[in-house]
């Protein structure tokens, strides 16, 4: 399955291979159907926007790909890592070497300071960068010693920006980045994602249903009722700072 | 340190004020039982160790007279290792400053050193010189509770003759911890006295020169009781031999055995009963501390963290808190524990008061405590880690699938959202909200254990010196004479009317089961002692037969209707099978009941008593106790005040001891429950409580949601507790084997109303400071 794919200029191998993923909560007349035989292909170092309205499924797409959740059916991998049928230590172990989050409500742990919620992750990454760069790239060295309470919501998610990137992650999964901030902090937020995609090569998928978000990718998947409805590579990838909504 | 350190630290601080109370709830579990364990076994000790060390015999005979030469024979006995022949004789002291007369014993001692055996503890003077035959020593309990100087003249009456000993020391024996007169169930200490004299000037006085009425036996190691017994009483039979006994039914021995056994229901069955209870309040207390981070698990996990280090820190953070309160419990129980021992010292006389602390009784005690927080945590833990990350890291769905049907049910009733947030609060997740109300109502209980006592006390009085023993005074008698006795005593001014009774000492056997104690006759139709059931209905006497207590019967094995083998220790030793005719309950000692006619018979004498009970009138009471103590065939009387001050003094005050820290323990216990109950509730709708003053709810509407929820909860677990603390009270009562008194289980409404007001007191208490909190939020 594995091949080398070309798309816009970015070549690499897929990492990420998806085929017929359903994910159903509940049952009977109760039944919620979050994801609808979706198929899907991403590669390495790939910046991918998942757009799309609430409910359509794109944070329990982004959950499977990142091992918080088991689909119904279907299966997914990444690279040599099958995802679906894995145990929970194996999901464990693959979201501790691999896959890097950024939540859409921040969740820092609030009794520790900006320096310790990243080397909370540093500590049992094999290879992390330093706790202090990671903070760095993200803008935020002068906060080092401050505790999620005492900082605006835009800086604790840049805060949960370098906590994701600091293990050097081969994969970022942001969900809603931007989504409990206002138009200035989420460009700011946009910005160091975009930095980890370029500087890092990290495979980044986000989702928003900000379609103006999409600029950034180099590929933009649109999701409505648990299906992929459409892909669209950008010829010309937008600046975080050219950003407007 | 480890990142996930630095959480622990920052959280248990963050946290400490409910940590705080979880603490206080684990330490008063553990300083309790460590106090009255190191108490208990400090009891135990001591006992083992007077017994040791004054060389306490482990059988024992009275002849009526026997010459020292049979005392070889008995020692010739292989399973003899010791013997020891003594005079022991009743008889009365006089005091002018007493209102009664007090009875006492006077036991042979060599005049130059110490028994072989049931030697003596000298407290306080010297031994007695042998070349002054006037010189005793007094046991300590009677020379502390008359405050006896030494030095001081005492006049006994001895054989009838009046005659003044000079008091040179005090002293305590293995075989008068507890000392009262043959048949009395309770010691006094004011108006019994045991006094040791030289064996000579007692054999000049009861004209026993080179015999003997008192044998004290040591048993050689591997010997058998039960096989030397017989051979002693064969022996000593011609002499006017009693039937030698064991240790088991000396009667010192026994009441100190039965007041260690109720020490062993005080200070180790209940408090390991809160110490159970505590632990399973911690255990719910920490699932709900961890549950409530529930968000902070779940993101750990979702950064890749496994299952084993994210238990590890949170069992960290649940056994440091318990540490601490183990830690807390462990020091306080040590320090109360010597507090304890100066409040149990004139209950108990032991010479050698010897407090030590024993490490591992806080250590058992904390593996308890430190189990129920690990199944705390590993349950709170395990709950979040199960689910996937995704909807872990999501607040918990209020309601169960479909909804409870009690949800379902009471939604119909209940349509405000504000109600219906308290509701679905405890009605979503029925089981942990059952689990708590448990919690909570076990606050009422542990308060109820402490308090009951008093109750049971009360009841106990008012049993026994109000329902069944109505009389205003006990007068004993030092022979058996004939009836017309009652009617000079009741011609004496004060005395309404007088009955008499015969009281014999007996062995009671029933098959390979035997008793010794004795039987009282009753005049019929004895208004003054009046044998009652459990439900406090007079029970008439036989005309024949005997009527037996309950729990002698149940000893001996038999029931009412079958045949009991009484065997007479006294004058011509008749031995009979009588049948029972009913069962008594009585409170105090072991009784067994006949009409006295029947008894006379028996014995084979006319119609004789030796002892009496008065009716008393109050206004010349002082006049007849001075006449009475004029009368030489009175050995003892008793009245009423005496024994009340008896009962208080021994098993009243004994028990009260442990009580009131029982009952002390238990409040601390139940408010640090409360307040965690409440602390939980308001963590886990914080945010909701907050948002709600945004919309512009007053603090006192967002309180109300929130007391609610706490009221909804105690109006379940009150009632329930009343119930449980009945249930519980009853059961500790059971676990209780004790011949010397009994305890009904009575629980008023006294205890009940105290123990509730309490906890809703402490329920109060902490929803007033919660209420500051909930004033904190939005700040």
């Amino acid at each position: 399955m594995r091949g080398k794919t070309v798309h816009d200029g970015l070549t690499g191998e897929a990492v990420f291979l998806a085929r017929g993923l359903t994910k159903t909560y509940g049952t009977g007349d109760a039944a919620v159907h979050a994801l609808r035989d979706v198929d899907l292909e991403i590669l390495a170092g790939e910046f991918i926007v998942l757009l799309g309205p609430s409910g359509s499924g794109k944070s329990t797409l982004l959950n499977i790909l990142g091992g918080l959740d088991a689909p119904t059916s279907g299966d997914a991998r990444y690279r040599d890592h099958q995802l679906t049928g894995a145990s929970e230590a194996e999901l464990t172990l693959y979201r501790r070497e691999h896959v890097g989050f950024v939540f859409q409500f921040y969740n820092l742990i609030p009794s520790l300071t900006v320096r310790e919620n990243v080397q909370l992750v540093a500590e049992i990454a094999p290879k992390p960068m330093k706790p202090e760069e990671a903070v760095e790239l993200v803008g935020l060295s002068h906060r080092l010693d401050h505790f999620p309470a005492q900082l605006s919501g835009g800086e604790q998610q840049r805060v949960a920006v370098a906590r994701a990137i600091v293990k050097l992650p081969d994969i970022l999964l942001c969900d809603e980045p931007t989504g409990a901030l206002d138009y200035d902090t989420g460009r700011v937020v946009l910005a160091a994602i975009q930095k980890v995609n370029a500087e890092l090569g990290t495979t980044t998928i986000v989702i928003t249903h900000n379609s103006a978000i999409s600029g950034m990718a180099h590929r933009v998947l649109r999701m409505r009722d648990g299906r992929i409805v459409e892909t669209e590579a950008n010829s010309r990838r937008l600046d975080a700072k050219e950003l407007v909504w | 340190m480890s990142m996930l350190d630095r959480k622990l630290f920052r959280d248990f601080w963050k946290l400490r004020a409910q940590a705080f109370a979880i603490m206080l709830l684990v330490g008063s579990g553990v300083a309790l039982f460590v106090m009255s364990a190191s108490n208990y076994l400090m009891l135990v000790s001591m006992q083992a160790l007077h017994y040791e060390s004054e060389r306490f015999g482990d059988v024992f005979a009275q002849v009526k007279r026997a010459p020292l030469p049979l005392a070889n024979q008995i020692a010739a006995l292989d399973d003899v290792a010791a013997i020891e022949t003594r005079i022991a004789q009743n008889v009365r002291v006089n005091r002018d400053d007493s209102r009664f007369p007090v009875a006492g014993r006077i036991v042979s001692i060599p005049a130059n050193d110490q028994p072989q055996l049931n030697r003596l503890r000298l407290m306080s003077g010297r031994w007695i010189d042998p070349a002054r035959p006037n010189e005793v020593i007094v046991n300590t309990s009677y020379a502390e509770a008359r405050a006896v100087q030494l030095g001081e003249r005492i006049e006994v009456f001895l054989n009838g003759r009046r005659q003044v000993f000079t008091i040179v020391g005090t002293a305590m024996a293995p075989e008068f911890v507890f000392a009262s007169r043959s048949g009395v169930p309770l010691p006094d200490n004011k108006n019994y006295v045991v006094i040791w004299a030289g064996t000579d000037a007692v054999a000049a006085a009861f004209d026993m020169k080179g015999a003997f009425n008192d044998l004290v036996i040591r048993l050689a190691p591997g010997a058998s009781e039960a096989r030397l017994i017989p051979e002693i009483d064969r022996i000593i039979e011609p002499y006017g031999g009693l039937g030698a006994y064991g240790r088991d039914i000396h009667p010192s021995h026994r009441f100190v055995e039965d007041e260690i056994a109720e020490q062993r229901v005080t200070s180790i069955i209940a408090p390991l009963i809160f110490l159970g209870i505590a632990s399973f309040l911690l255990n719910i207390a920490l699932t709900r501390l961890v549950g409530a981070q529930r968000e902070q698990i779940a993101t750990l996990k979702a950064l890749g963290y496994p299952d084993m280090p994210i238990f590890w820190h949170y069992l960290k953070l649940a056994t440091l808190i318990t540490v601490c309160g183990i830690f807390i419990g462990a020091i306080l129980g040590g320090w109360l524990g010597r507090v304890m021992v100066d409040l149990y010292r004139p209950f108990f006389r032991f010479p050698d008061w010897n407090y030590t602390f024993r490490p591992w009784l806080p250590l058992l005690a904390g593996m308890l405590a430190v189990m129920a927080a690990i199944l705390g945590v590993f349950n709170a833990v395990r709950h979040v880690v199960m689910q996937p990350a995704a909807i872990a890291m999501k607040p918990e769905i209020p309601v169960a699938q479909g909804g409870t049907l009690l949800e379902r049910l009471m939604s119909r009733i209940v349509t405000s959202p504000r109600q219906l947030m308290a509701l679905r609060a405890l009605a979503g997740r029925p089981f942990r909200s059952l689990l708590t109300v448990f919690g909570l109502s076990l606050s009422v209980p542990i308060v109820a254990l402490g308090v009951f006592w008093w109750d049971a006390l009360g009841a106990m009085i008012d049993i026994n010196f109000g329902r069944i023993n109505r009389s205003h005074a006990d007068v004993v008698l030092n022979h058996a004479v004939s009836t017309r006795a009652i009617r000079e005593i009741e011609s004496l001014p004060g005395v309404r009317f007088a009955e008499g009774q015969r009281i014999v000492p007996v062995r009671f056997r029933a098959g390979h089961r035997t008793y010794r104690g004795s039987v009282q006759g009753l005049e019929p139709g004895s208004e003054l002692l009046v044998p009652r059931d459990a439900d406090l209905a007079p029970i008439a006497l036989p005309a024949e037969g005997v009527l037996l207590s309950r729990r002698l019967a149940a000893r001996l094995g038999l029931s009412v209707g079958e045949p009991l083998r009484i065997e007479i220790l006294e004058g011509a030793r008749p031995s009979r099978e009588i049948a029972i005719t009913g069962l008594v309950d009585d409170i105090l000692g072991l009784t067994a009941y006949m009409e006295i006619g029947a008894l006379n018979r028996l014995l084979r004498e006319g119609a004789s008593v030796n002892a009496l009970l008065l009716s008393v009138d109050g206004r010349d009471s002082e006049l007849l106790w001075r006449r009475l103590k004029d009368f030489p065939a009175i050995e003892a009387f008793t009245p009423r005040e005496t024994m009340f001050a008896a009962f208080n003094e021994t098993i009243a005050g004994m028990i009260l001891v442990s009580a009131a820290f029982l009952a002390g323990f238990g409040v601390l216990i139940a408010v640090g429950l409360v307040y965690n109950a409440a602390r939980i509730a308001l963590q886990e709708h914080a945010w909701e409580l907050a948002g709600l003053r945004i919309l512009g709810l007053t603090r006192a509407e967002v309180s109300r949601i929130l007391f609610a929820e706490l009221a909804i909860m105690a109006a379940v677990a009150l009632p329930l507790g009343m119930v449980l603390s009945r249930w519980l009270i009853v059961f500790l009562l059971n676990l209780r084997q004790n011949d010397s008194f009994q305890m009904p289980a009575v629980v008023t409404p006294f205890t009940l109303g105290t123990s509730v007001l309490i906890v809703l007191g402490a329920i109060i208490m902490s929803a007033a400071s919660i209420r500051r909190q909930v004033d904190a939020i939005d700040r």
